[in-house]
């Protein structure tokens, strides 16, 4: 039996982006660092044919007990990790519900819609706006952008479990992280990861949006 | 004015079968391509006008625009067209060592504006395994070796398209009356750019009855001929009922009659014979084989050819009364056919918002051109 | 040291369900695994290969599932323990062979591991694997979470032994390819030597002939070993039920439609009202267990995905049985409650509750739900799925479409089952025209090619992938070039088998394990047929365009190989081959001249487009540098610059 407890049981969390953000790796990170807290973890993905620049879903299930549905059911969630800006009201719409926590990713990636003009993404202004307007609470994080200056913009994932331990609603400490990606990546590479983690935390803290 | 777009050049003349392959749409954009002589969209575009619509001597050609621009007079509609002066004339001493068909004024003409720099380059007709295919001449010395009738439309002014692009700022073009009246239209700036520049400084029009679709043509000249290489293509003047292939194995005859079903209908609805938007119109000369009937119709025309006369480029004499005669009643009954044949296919002066017409003239110059050919 | 093996027994792993499968399979000791790559099966084989070495297995991806179970028989017949794994309609493709395998039976284990796509998330069909169970007549076994993922596996081993013949083992994409906790089993340390014994009498399950004749008397063994799991089912650990003693209404599920059931029935308090019952072995079904759990109310829903397999075969029994348990009300799918298409959800399940208890759920305020919908519409547009950046099929597809128009005679473009199935959409320029099975591509064009007598004058061409080549490819092909059939095929080689994770197939120099094999050269298979080949560079678009006109007016079969690696390969992530530029000044945009080629018709995910300045832009992120982009624009405003 795990030492802490959950705010819900079982907690739901959604890690949503584009095919290609790495949205698979961050929720078997996420997923794999609660399993060591002791707790029973789902986790259910859409692979394959929707990661040619399909939206793309991770459902992660956390319970002190047995094993959950891979689906979360509709307005369910209650965190949701967003690694594209759209992805998140896209994902609102059916899993959302007054009290879900977002924590959003300023980098758009345009669908071929919108690059080819049929489309209109919208301002990230406005989408900051419905965002905060459908959630209890919404974190921005520029996650992309300074991931793009450590060297890796895939980096942006990893800082943005970060935030989602910096911002306190699970128990994701960054002992369970290390452990884990020491699992996943090269070993001249587990700096890198911890220093992306650590700055998604910081992020947070210091009320970035 | 009644320009339109792709979508709408696609419905109004490519599936109406009015598309004679002319090129005028063809290497402006992406869009449009020809090959083996039909010209085919490759994607449709969305703007809701476009030069392909614009140029398109099939689509919302209006007389009185053209005619204006060009001769500072509205539209007549008579059987020649606007012209200064109509002679016989053929290639001179100059030209004596190149190879070509009938008279040779073309070829001579044209070389003469290559060599001098009248034109910087040459829009011409070759022939490459049964295709006439076009090309963009530079040389003076290689305009002989693309002489000689085809019969089927090729996309001569794709290259005049491609070598706006290329540069070319003085081009020249020898084609028939559906080419020529694109090019007239491409001159009057129709989108009214702000970039325009007219790059085509001679034009040299054939006469013409009717050419054949390249496609249809194709398997029937097979079957004639087989494997053998096709050399030249002619056809006889009336009664004569025959088109003659000359090929390496020697002469072959197709009648007539499997000939005509594979004109397309853009042909059947044209007025033009003698290419009434040319500088100069070239075309036989009934009676004497090695002869032109030259109609020069510009002053850029006539100079050309006074001065391929002094330099022994050409060689003219007058028109016997006769053969003018006799051109005038078969253009007259050309123009006349044409438009009975498209005002009865509504395509001519159109209203509907949904129908474009082929050509716009006013009604009394209509009323006139098919009056006065019944006198006949 | 792969995950798979570095847990020991009693640890406990977050495994996806098809490492937990493979898990199972190394925990039940087998000794070879065969199958063909199919979403949402690979990983099975994937994990076992990544293992092969150190577990001493062999593990091969054939050339196509027919072919994979009965190299797994082989081992069977030899006294080894041997998986076979594929997707759905893998099975269609071996179910010959599955068919007469079931009646000579087996010796060494041999399960069967079918994948389902309910939903057809990654497929073009969602069609079932279950009804083969019944209808060969072997037994079937679905997991319903990982645990039995794994579990199962070494049940399924034990049976199959028991029994002598195959058993299937059932998953879905949404066990198959979702992650949940699992507890590891010891790995066993056994010496195994292969002997295929063969002389004895020929009923002889273990030392005569394998055969499925005589047939009348295999076919009555067959359906006494399946009376034999049978009984084994009645005591099975993987038939569960929780709920009262007396529910009111009894769910009977099975596979991951039990989660959701148990979700719905906990999302309404229904616990005390709502009993569920969860099958682990659903062909045949156990008539005891059924008999005491139908006794227990007269409503029963049966949740499944896709079609009504365990509904109709619960109502049979539920007819059998009537005299001893009474009439029941049955709701599914065939009276409406439960959809019949696509996958299950739990919020599906909810609403049948709902349906069927008149109770309400209290879910979302409806003030918030149509606040969504209305952001929505305006702030998440749709992603069309599309060919990655730099993807060799774009440039195939644009000059194949772009030819077929110039010629003009309606040309059209059969397909086959791999990524460039997206060739159907704009990503492809829509040229695809028929798409069905792997190799149907080539076959359903070999047809039109034999038209001409009835004045059929349309282009026909097909295409493959250097996967399905192989895989299906090659009968139709043979056929056209026998029956003198006029087509022509474009092998669209990108070195993989792309869509399900770049496996390598019989083309490539290497095995599943990484082993350096010998590659059938797709060239000279073809040449050696007769027919005439041509290969090109499909980012060279104006070779490829001549070669495929000159083909297009060739009679006979034409073959032409597009040769091009895939951008996913893990040669071509290393680096870019141009850095692409557009020049703003030069760049046409909308205007009449291009409106917008690249972006808008292109629609090559590595392009932005500034509407504001009537410019496209290279996205660098995304773009991977093939510079196809340079070779169409109009304009010359798109450069590429060879990277030193």
């Amino acid at each position: 039996m795990p030492d802490v407890r959950l705010n819900n049981d079982p907690y739901n969390v959604i890690i949503t982006g584009v095919g290609g953000q790495g949205n698979v790796m961050a929720s078997r990170v996420v997923g794999g660092m609660l399993s060591r807290k002791g707790f029973n973890v789902t986790i259910g993905e859409t692979f394959g044919a929707s990661q040619r620049g399909g939206s793309v879903m991770s459902h992660l299930r956390i319970s002190a007990g047995s094993c959950w549905s891979p689906q979360i059911p509709k307005g369910k969630s209650h965190l949701i990790i967003s690694l594209e800006p759209t992805e998140a009201i896209r994902v609102l719409k059916d899993y959302g519900n007054p009290k879900v926590a977002v924590i959003c990713n300023t980098r758009s990636v345009h669908s071929i819609g919108v690059i080819s003009g049929d489309q209109v993404y919208p301002d990230l202004k406005d989408i900051k706006a419905w965002v905060s307007e459908l959630s209890q609470s919404a974190w921005f994080i520029d996650a992309t952008d300074r991931a793009l200056k450590m060297g890796n913009p895939i980096l942006g994932n990893i800082m943005m479990i970060g935030a989602a331990a910096g911002i306190g609603l699970l128990p994701l400490d960054c002992n369970d992280f290390k452990s884990v990606i020491c699992g996943m990546v090269a070993p001249d590479k587990v700096a890198l990861n911890v220093s992306a983690y650590d700055l998604g935390r910081q992020m947070v803290n210091c009320g970035n949006d | 004015m009644h320009i339109f777009g792709s979508r709408e050049l696609v419905e109004a003349v490519l599936k109406k079968d009015l598309c004679t392959g002319c090129g005028a749409c063809v290497e402006l954009c992406p869009y449009f391509k020809s090959y083996k002589g039909k010209t085919a969209m490759l994607f449709p575009c969305t703007l809701s006008q476009g030069r392909c619509f614009a140029f398109c001597p099939k689509a919302e050609v209006d007389l009185d625009v053209l005619a204006n621009r060009f001769w500072k007079a509205p539209y007549e509609g008579t059987p020649l067209g606007k012209y200064r002066n109509v002679l016989a004339a053929r290639a001179g001493e100059k030209m004596e060592n190149a190879a070509f068909q009938t008279g040779g004024t073309v070829s001579a003409l044209m070389t003469l504006a290559l060599k001098d720099g009248i034109i910087d380059a040459a829009a011409l007709t070759d022939r490459n395994d049964m295709v006439a295919v076009p090309r963009l001449i530079t040389r003076a010395e290689d305009v002989s070796g693309c002489a000689g009738s085809k019969f089927m439309a090729a996309p001569t002014l794709s290259v005049i398209n491609r070598g706006v692009i290329q540069g070319y700022a003085r081009m020249g073009v020898v084609g028939t009356p559906c080419q020529l009246t694109a090019i007239a239209q491409m001159k009057t700036n129709p989108l009214n750019r702000q970039d325009f520049k007219d790059a085509v400084a001679l034009t040299v029009g054939l006469f013409c009855t009717w050419a054949v679709d390249t496609r249809k043509l194709l398997p029937l000249l097979t079957e004639c001929i087989g494997d053998a290489c096709i050399q030249g293509m002619d056809m006889p003047p009336p009664p004569s009922e025959i088109m003659v292939v000359d090929t390496d194995d020697g002469k072959v005859e197709i009648p007539l009659e499997r000939i005509r079903p594979l004109v397309p209908e853009g042909c059947h609805v044209c007025p033009d014979m003698t290419s009434e938007w040319a500088d100069v119109s070239v075309g036989v000369l009934e009676g004497e084989p090695d002869w032109n009937t030259l109609i020069i119709r510009t002053e850029a025309g006539d100079q050309l050819v006074k001065d391929a006369c002094n330099r022994g480029y050409l060689k003219t004499k007058p028109l016997p009364a006769e053969n003018l005669k006799h051109l005038c009643i078969a253009a007259a009954n050309k123009k006349k056919r044409a438009l009975i044949r498209a005002r009865d296919q509504g395509l001519l002066n159109t209203t509907a918002k949904d129908r474009h017409s082929v050509l716009r003239l006013r009604p009394e110059i209509l009323e006139t051109i098919i009056d006065t050919a019944r006198e006949e | 040291m792969s995950h798979l093996l570095e847990a020991k027994a009693g640890d406990r792993r977050l495994l996806m369900g098809n490492e937990a499968i493979a898990r199972g399979a190394l925990e039940a000791d087998i000794s070879v695994a065969a199958g063909y790559p199919g979403t949402p099966s690979s990983d099975i084989i994937e994990s076992l290969a990544r293992v092969a070495k150190e577990r001493h297995l062999y593990v091969e991806w054939s050339t196509n599932e027919k072919v994979a179970l009965e190299v797994a028989a082989a081992a069977s017949f030899a006294g080894l323990r041997s998986i076979c794994v594929m997707k759905q309609n893998g099975v269609n493709v071996a179910s010959d062979f599955l068919l007469h395998l079931a009646g000579s039976g087996t010796r060494g284990g041999l399960v069967l591991v079918p994948c389902d796509d309910p939903g057809a998330l990654s497929s073009a069909n969602e069609g079932e694997s279950r009804h083969f169970a019944r209808m060969l007549e072997i037994p079937l076994l679905e997991p319903g979470d990982f645990q039995e993922a794994k579990d199962m596996i070494k049940w399924a081993f034990e049976l199959s032994e028991e029994i002598l013949n195959v058993v299937m083992v059932r998953s879905v994409t949404r066990l198959s390819h979702a992650s949940g906790s699992v507890v590891f089993d010891s790995l066993p340390e056994t010496d195994k030597t292969a002997v295929f014994r063969f002389d004895g009498p020929y009923l002889d399950p273990m030392k005569g002939p394998v055969l499925s004749l005589p047939v009348t008397i295999m076919h009555t063994r067959q359906q006494e070993k399946l009376k034999q799991a049978v009984a084994k089912f009645e005591e099975s650990p993987f038939n569960t039920y929780i709920g009262p003693e007396t529910p009111e209404l009894l769910i009977i599920s099975s596979s991951v439609c039990h989660l959701y059931s148990k979700e719905a029935i906990h999302i309404l308090g229904l616990t005390d009202r709502v009993g569920l019952l969860k099958m682990g072995t659903t062909w045949p079904l156990p008539p005891k267990l059924m008999e005491n759990y139908l006794g227990l109310t007269d409503n029963i829903l049966i949740v499944e995905e896709v079609i009504p397999f365990l509904e109709e075969n619960v109502k049979i029994l539920a007819v059998e049985l009537a005299p001893q348990i009474g009439i029941k009300k049955f709701f599914g799918k065939k009276d409406g409650t439960i959809p019949t298409v696509g996958e299950m959800n739990p919020d599906l399940v909810v609403t049948a509750l709902c349906k069927i208890l008149a109770v309400e759920n209290d879910g979302v305020p409806e003030i918030y739900t149509r606040r969504a919908q209305e952001l929505f519409s305006a702030g998440a547009p749709q992603r069309e799925m599309t060919f990655c950046a730099g993807c060799p099929h774009r440039a195939s597809f644009w000059s194949i479409h772009n030819v077929l128009q110039m010629d003009n005679r309606q040309g059209f473009v059969c397909g086959d089952i791999g990524c460039y199935s997206l060739a159907m959409l704009p990503t492809g320029f829509s040229t695809l025209k028929t798409l069905h099975s792997m190799g149907s591509g080539a076959g359903i064009a070999s047809g039109f090619g034999k038209l001409g007598p009835f004045g059929f004058n349309q282009p026909a061409l097909a295409v493959c992938g250097d996967s399905t080549f192989f895989h299906a490819v090659l009968p139709a092909l043979i056929n056209a070039v026998h029956h003198r059939s006029d087509i022509t095929l474009v092998v669209l080689d990108n070195s993989g088998t792309a869509m399900t994770g770049f496996q390598p197939h019989p083309g490539l120099p290497v095995d599943a394990a990484g082993n350096s094999v010998p590659a059938i050269d797709v060239i000279r298979v073809c040449q050696s047929m007769g027919a005439i080949v041509r290969i090109c560079d499909p980012f060279d678009l104006e070779q490829t365009q001549q070669t495929l006109f000159k083909l297009l007016e060739r009679k006979g079969v034409n073959v032409l190989i597009l040769k091009q690696i895939c951008t996913l390969s893990p040669e071509k992530k290393a680096g870019k081959n141009f850095e692409m530029t557009v020049d703003e000044a030069t760049c046409i945009g909308e205007n009449c001249g291009c409106n917008q080629l690249c972006t808008r018709v292109f629609k090559c995910p590595g392009l932005i487009w500034d509407k504001q300045e009537n410019v496209s832009r290279i996205d660098e992120v995304i773009c991977t540098g093939c510079g196809v982009c340079a070779s169409i624009c109009p304009s010359g405003a798109i450069k590429n610059k060879e990277v030193a």
